[in-house]
C-alpha cells in the first residue's frame, strides 16, 4: 500500500513537472491553428468572410471613398475588406516589381491605378488582371473611362473618379479688368489669352499657374481636342502630324508670350499660388475643388466656366486631366473583389450620393450623375452648381486611347516645348519628338 | 508547557536517526539544486553576454557603415548643389517674365533632379530654396513645406553662421520626425548666402539603418551631442535627450569607443558608442541585460524545475528515510518491550529489507533461545525425575532393619499373629512403594500404604501415638502422587512428639471445590516457623523411609501439577502442627 502510494506520489511528480513544460507549446499551437483558421477564410467558397485588400493612395479621397464602399456593401460574397494606404509611386513600382516576377504574392485584391498608366499594366501583364466586364454594366459609364480601363475587348477596371476638367475662374479679378463670368465661358485659347493679357494689366496678377515640369494643361487641351499622343492604336506616336499638339504648342506658348503666367514649382506653389490670389484663373480638373475652397477668404469670388478650346477641327470645352479606376488582380478573392466593386463603385446608387455630398468628389456613373445631390448650388461659387456642369461635361469628353507610353512621351514633350519656347521652330520642334518618341518606344 | 517540551524533546530523541538522515538528504539536494543552478546560469549568462557583445559590436560597425554611407551620399549631394553653376543662377534670379522664368524653373528642376537621383534610392528628399521665392521640393508630399516656412526657419540661421558646414536638426512633418540635412549656399568670392539646400530623411527610413538589428531589449539610439535622441528603434524616445548619453558624451568626446553603464528611463544599459562623423552624432547601442538574461532564462520554469525537483526529493527522502528508520525505531521499541524469559513473543516483519532481515534474524534467535530454554528445563526435570526415582528406590535400610528387628522379637515372644501382620504391611509397602516414581495412585492405594506404614511404626514404637484415618468415601476414585503424605506423617511420628509422648496424628483427605486437600495433623509440640510458604528445615534430619524427603514434596507437586498446589504449614510451639497439601482431583 505504501509503495504503492510512492509510486502514485513520483508518477504525479513527474506528470506535474511535463505539464509545465508543455505549457507554451499548447499555447503556440492554439496560436498556429488561429492563423490557419485566417488563411482557410480567404479560400473561396468555404461559408467564410472573404478577406480582400485593397490599394489606393489618397487618404482624404480614393481611401475615404473605399472606406464608405466597405459601410455600403451589401453583396451576395461575405468579405472584409482591408484598405491600405501607398504613395502612388509605390504602388506602380511594387506592382511592377509583384507582376514582372509573375507572382501575386503580397499582391492586393483590388489597387487603384490612374487612367494614364493603366494600358501600360494591362499590356504587358495581361493575365495578371481579372476582367470584370461581366460584373458591370459599361454603358452606365463615361465612354472615355471604357476607354481606358478597357483591353483586347475585356474591361478591366472600374472606373472610379473623373478628372473632368474645368476653369476655375476669380471672377472679381475679371470684373477689375472690365470682363464678366460669361466673357469666359466657351471662349478659345487666345479669346483666353487676351483676357490674361487685360487682367494682368489692371491687377497685375498672372493669369495662371504653371509648372514647366508639369505637362498638364497640355494634355488637357490636345485631349479636349479629341486627341493624344498616339495613334489609334495605342503605341505609334502621333506628334509631328499632329494638329491638336501643334495647337496646344501655340497655346501655350502664346501664355508665356503674353507674360500671364506665374511658375511654380510643387504642389504648395501651386495651390499657394490662387489661394494666395496671385492668379485669376485655375485651369484643371474637378478634384482641386476642396483646395480652392480651402481658402475661405475668397468665397464668391469664385465660379466655374468650361476650359477653353483649341481652334481645330473636333475641338470641346471638356477634358480630363488624372482619374484612377479600380483593377482586380487575377488571384484568389478575385471574384468576390469584382463583386465588391460592381455592388458599390459598379451601380450604388447611395454609395454616389455619399461621394458628391460627403466628398464633393463625382463619380463616372452616368445614373448615379442624375442624383439630385448634383444640383447643389454652391455658396463659395456664387451658389453655382459647379457638380452639375461638370457632371455635363464629363459626358462631353472625348474618349481617347492613352496607351502604355503616356509618361515617356510626356517627358519628351516637356524638353521639346521648352526648346519651342526658347525659339525654336514648331514643326521642327514637333518632328524631333517625334524621331525621339519612335526611337525610344521601339 | 514544560510537558509540551519534553514531548518535543522526547520525540526528536526518538527521531534522531529519521531527522540525521532526512537532514542530510535534503541539505544536499537543496545545495545541489542551488549551487548548480547557480553555477550554470552565471556559465551561461556570461557566455552569452560575450556572444551578444562580439555580435553588437558587429551590428554596431555595420548600422555605422551605412550611416557612414548616408553622409557621404549627404554630403556630395549638398556640395553638388553647391557648385552647381545653373542652381546658382536661378535662385540669384528674380522673376522676370514667364518665358524666362520658364527656362530658368526647367533648368533648374533639371539640375535638381539629377542631383536627386544620387539620394533618392536611400529614399531621401532633396530641396532646394532660394530668397527669390524659389523652391524646388524633389518629393513634395514626403515634405509638403510651404516656401514661407521654410525660409523663415530658425535653422537657416544656423546654417548661415557656418556657410560650408553641413548640419543637422530634426523636424517634425505630420507627425513624423525628419532629420533634415541643411547647409547655406554661399558665393565664395561675395561670402553672401544665395540660397538653403537641405536634405531630408524621415525618421522611420534611417531607423532602417540599423532596426533590423535591434529589439526591446537591444536598442540602438541616435543621439545629437546634447543627447536628444533623433533617431531609434525605440520610438517613444525619439526628441527627448538622454541625460545619461550626454554625460557620457561631455566626459570623453574624443574617444572612438565607450564602454559602460547608463540608466534610462530608469532602466540599466550597457552602453556601446560609435561616433558617427558625418553626422557629428553619437551612435549608441543600449543593452538591458537583465531583460535579455532575464529572457534568455525562463526564470518561471526554472523555478517551477528547481521547485519541483526539489519537493519531489524532499517527500521522497522523507518517506523512504521515514519509511528506513520508522521500521527501526520500530523494532528498536519492540526490542526494548520484551520481557525477561518472554521468549514466546516475537517481532513483526515489517518494513524494508534491512529491518525485516533483522526482525527474522533476532525472531530466529529468540526461537532458538527459546528451544534451548526449554531444553535445558526438560533436562532439569529428567534429572530431578531421576534424583527422586533414585531416592524412591532407596529404601532406607535402617527402616527394613529396624522393621525386620521388631518382627524378630514378635517372633521371639511368640507374637506370631502380629509378626505375620507386621511382615504383611511391609510386604505391601514395598510392592506399592518400588513403582514407578511418577506413577499416580488411587486415593484407596494410597491409604493402604499409609496404613500399613502406620502400623509397621505402631508395631515398632508402640501405639502411644494414635493415628486416625478420615477419608472421604467421594474422593477414593481419584488419584495421587505415592507417598506424597508419608513424609508428614513420618515427621510427625518421629519429630511432633519429643516432650509430648502420647498423641494423634490426624489424617484428613477431601474434596475440596477442585482440589483434592489432604491435610495431616497432629497435636504435638508444634514449632515457630520461620518462613509463611514450606517452612521445613529438617533437612538434617535423616529419612526415616523413603530418600523422598518432605523438602520434596512441595517440589514435586510443583513440577507435576503448577504453583497453584502444593504444602502449606501451620504451627505455632505447644499447638501442634498441621500440613495442608493440595492437589488436583485427577481421575485415574
Amino acid at each position: 500500500m505504501k509503495k504503492f502510494l510512492l509510486m502514485f506520489l513520483l508518477v504525479g511528480m513527474i506528470g506535474l513537472l511535463v505539464a509545465c513544460g508543455n505549457g507554451d507549446e499548447e499555447a503556440t499551437d492554439s496560436g498556429d491553428t488561429n492563423d490557419t483558421d485566417q488563411t482557410e477564410s480567404t479560400d473561396e467558397g468555404s461559408g467564410e468572410a472573404v478577406n480582400i485588400t485593397a490599394w489606393a493612395w489618397d487618404p482624404n479621397f480614393n481611401i475615404r471613398a473605399l472606406n464608405y464602399a466597405k459601410d455600403l456593401y451589401d453583396g451576395e460574397i461575405d468579405l472584409d475588406l482591408e484598405v491600405i494606404e501607398n504613395a502612388q509611386d509605390d504602388i506602380v513600382q511594387r506592382l511592377n516589381t509583384g507582376l514582372s516576377s509573375g507572382t501575386t504574392q503580397g499582391m492586393p485584391n483590388i489597387v487603384l491605378i490612374e487612367d494614364y498608366r493603366a494600358q501600360s499594366f494591362l499590356q504587358a501583364y495581361p493575365d495578371a488582371f481579372y476582367p470584370i466586364t461581366d460584373y458591370v454594366v459599361f454603358e452606365d459609364f463615361a465612354p472615355y473611362k471604357i476607354e481606358a480601363t478597357s483591353y483586347a475587348g475585356d474591361v478591366y477596371g472600374l472606373p472610379f473618379d473623373t478628372g473632368v476638367t474645368g476653369l476655375y475662374v476669380r471672377v472679381d479679378l475679371l470684373e477689375e479688368a472690365g470682363y464678366t463670368f460669361d466673357d469666359i465661358v466657351d471662349i478659345t485659347w487666345s479669346e483666353y489669352t487676351e483676357i490674361g493679357k487685360a487682367v494682368k494689366e489692371a491687377t497685375g496678377k498672372d493669369m495662371l499657374t504653371l509648372d514647366p515640369n508639369d505637362n498638364g494643361l497640355m494634355r488637357i487641351m490636345i485631349q479636349s481636342a479629341g486627341s493624344w499622343y498616339f495613334e489609334e492604336d495605342g503605341q505609334t506616336p502621333y506628334l509631328a502630324e499632329n494638329e491638336a499638339l501643334a495647337a496646344s504648342f501655340e497655346a501655350l506658348k502664346a501664355l508665356f508670350d503674353a507674360n500671364i503666367v506665374r511658375l511654380n514649382s510643387d504642389w504648395s506653389q501651386f495651390v499657394g499660388a490662387f489661394n494666395n490670389g496671385d492668379v485669376a484663373t485655375v485651369p484643371t480638373g474637378n478634384w482641386i475643388t476642396p483646395s480652392v475652397m480651402a481658402e475661405e477668404s475668397q468665397s464668391g469670388d469664385w465660379r466655374v466656366a468650361p476650359i477653353p478650346r483649341l481652334e481645330v477641327e473636333g475641338a470641346t470645352h471638356a477634358s480630363n486631366l488624372g482619374g484612377s479606376s479600380f483593377y482586380v488582380l487575377n488571384q484568389d478573392g478575385k471574384e468576390a473583389a469584382a463583386t465588391f466593386l460592381s455592388n458599390t463603385f459598379g451601380g450604388n446608387l447611395e454609395f454616389y450620393d455619399t461621394l458628391i455630398t460627403e466628398m464633393g468628389a463625382i463619380g463616372t456613373y452616368l445614373p448615379g450623375l442624375e442624383s439630385e445631390a448634383y444640383d447643389m448650388e454652391v455658396e463659395f461659387f456664387g451658389n453655382q452648381q459647379i457638380y452639375n456642369e461638370f457632371v455635363q461635361w464629363t459626358e462631353e469628353i472625348p474618349a481617347v486611347e492613352y496607351g502604355i507610353h503616356t509618361y515617356a512621351v510626356d517627358d519628351i514633350m516637356i524638353v521639346e516645348f521648352q526648346n519651342y519656347l526658347n525659339g525654336q521652330d514648331l514643326s521642327t520642334v514637333l518632328e524631333r519628338a517625334q524621331t525621339q518618341a519612335e526611337t525610344q518606344l521601339q | 508547557m514544560s510537558h509540551m517540551i519534553e514531548t518535543v524533546k522526547d520525540w526528536f530523541y526518538r527521531n534522531g536517526l529519521f531527522l540525521k538522515v532526512f537532514g542530510v538528504t535534503l541539505t544536499s539536494v537543496l545545495l545541489v539544486t542551488i549551487l548548480i543552478s547557480v553555477s550554470t546560469l552565471r556559465i551561461s549568462t556570461t557566455y552569452f553576454m560575450d556572444t551578444f557583445s562580439l555580435t553588437n559590436e558587429r551590428i554596431m560597425n555595420e548600422s555605422k557603415r551605412r550611416f557612414d554611407d548616408y553622409t557621404t551620399a549627404v554630403v556630395s549631394t549638398l556640395q553638388s548643389v553647391e557648385n552647381s553653376g545653373t542652381i546658382k543662377r536661378v535662385l540669384d534670379r528674380e522673376r522676370t517674365t514667364s518665358i524666362v522664368d520658364a527656362q530658368s524653373a526647367y533648368d533648374i528642376v533639371t539640375e535638381v533632379r539629377r542631383k536627386y537621383a544620387r539620394i533618392q534610392p536611400i529614399g531621401a528628399n532633396l530641396i532646394v530654396i532660394g530668397p527669390h521665392e524659389h523652391l524646388y521640393n524633389m518629393n513634395y508630399s514626403y515634405w509638403p513645406v510651404t516656401y514661407e516656412a521654410l525660409y523663415n526657419w530658425s535653422f537657416n540661421d544656423q546654417l548661415k553662421q557656418q556657410p560650408n558646414q553641413i548640419q543637422y536638426t530634426m523636424v517634425e512633418n505630420e507627425g513624423l520626425p525628419l532629420i533634415v540635412a541643411g547647409t547655406a549656399l554661399s558665393n565664395q568670392f561675395t561670402s553672401g548666402t544665395y540660397g538653403f539646400s537641405y536634405v531630408a530623411i524621415r525618421e522611420e527610413q534611417m531607423r532602417g539603418f540599423f532596426e533590423g538589428y535591434t529589439s526591446e531589449e537591444n536598442t540602438i539610439v541616435l543621439v545629437n551631442r546634447d543627447g536628444v535622441v533623433l533617431s531609434s528603434n525605440q520610438e517613444q524616445w525619439i526628441g527627448e535627450a538622454l541625460g545619461g548619453l550626454k554625460e557620457m558624451i561631455n566626459q570623453d568626446p574624443l574617444s572612438e569607443q565607450l564602454i559602460d553603464q547608463v540608466t534610462v528611463f530608469g532602466t540599466d544599459y550597457q552602453v556601446l558608442m560609435e561616433y558617427v562623423t558625418g553626422l557629428d552624432m553619437y551612435l549608441v547601442n543600449l543593452v538591458d541585460q537583465e531583460t535579455i538574461v532575464g529572457n534568455l532564462i525562463n526564470a518561471r520554469e526554472l523555478l517551477l524545475i528547481i521547485t519541483g525537483i526539489v519537493l519531489m526529493a524532499t517527500v521522497l527522502s522523507w518517506l523512504i528515510s521515514r519509511h528506513i528508520t520508522l521500521s527501526l525505531t520500530r523494532l528498536v521499541r519492540q526490542i526494548a518491550k520484551l520481557n525477561k524469559h518472554h521468549f514466546k513473543k516475537r517481532l513483526e516483519e515489517e518494513g524494508g529489507y534491512e529491518s525485516t532481515q533483522i526482525a527474522r534474524a533476532f525472531n530466529y534467535t529468540l526461537d532458538e533461545l527459546d528451544q534451548y530454554v526449554r531444553v535445558v528445563v526438560e533436562s532439569q526435570k529428567k534429572q530431578r525425575d531421576a534424583e527422586l526415582r533414585a531416592l524412591q528406590h532407596q529404601i532406607n535400610p535402617h527402616f527394613l532393619y529396624n522393621t525386620l528387628t521388631t518382627v524378630k522379637f514378635m517372633v521371639r515372644h511368640e507374637q506370631t499373629e502380629e509378626a505375620v501382620e507386621t511382615i504383611h504391611a511391609l510386604i505391601n509397602l514395598l510392592q506399592n512403594t518400588l513403582g514407578e516414581v511418577g506413577e499416580t495412585v488411587s486415593v484407596e492405594q494410597e491409604l493402604e500404604n499409609m496404613k500399613h506404614y502406620v502400623q509397621i511404626n505402631q508395631a515398632r514404637y508402640g501405639d502411644q501415638i494414635r493415628v486416625n484415618f478420615f477419608v472421604a468415601p467421594d474422593v477414593y476414585a481419584y488419584h495421587m502422587p505415592k507417598l506424597v503424605l508419608q513424609p508428614f506423617i513420618e515427621n510427625a511420628f518421629f519429630h511432633a512428639f519429643n516432650e509430648k509422648k502420647t498423641g494423634y496424628i490426624q489424617i484428613m483427605i477431601q474434596k475440596q471445590a477442585d482440589t483434592l486437600y489432604c491435610e495431616v495433623m497432629d497435636d504435638g509440640d508444634g514449632m515457630t516457623l520461620s518462613k509463611e510458604a514450606f517452612p521445613y528445615v529438617v533437612k538434617h534430619k535423616r529419612q526415616m523411609f523413603s530418600g523422598i524427603g518432605m523438602k520434596n514434596v512441595q517440589e514435586r507437586i510443583n513440577m507435576l501439577y503448577g504453583n497453584q498446589y502444593g504444602v502449606t504449614v501451620k504451627s505455632a510451639p505447644g499447638e501442634g502442627t498441621r500440613v495442608i497439601v493440595t492437589l488436583p482431583l485427577i481421575k485415574s
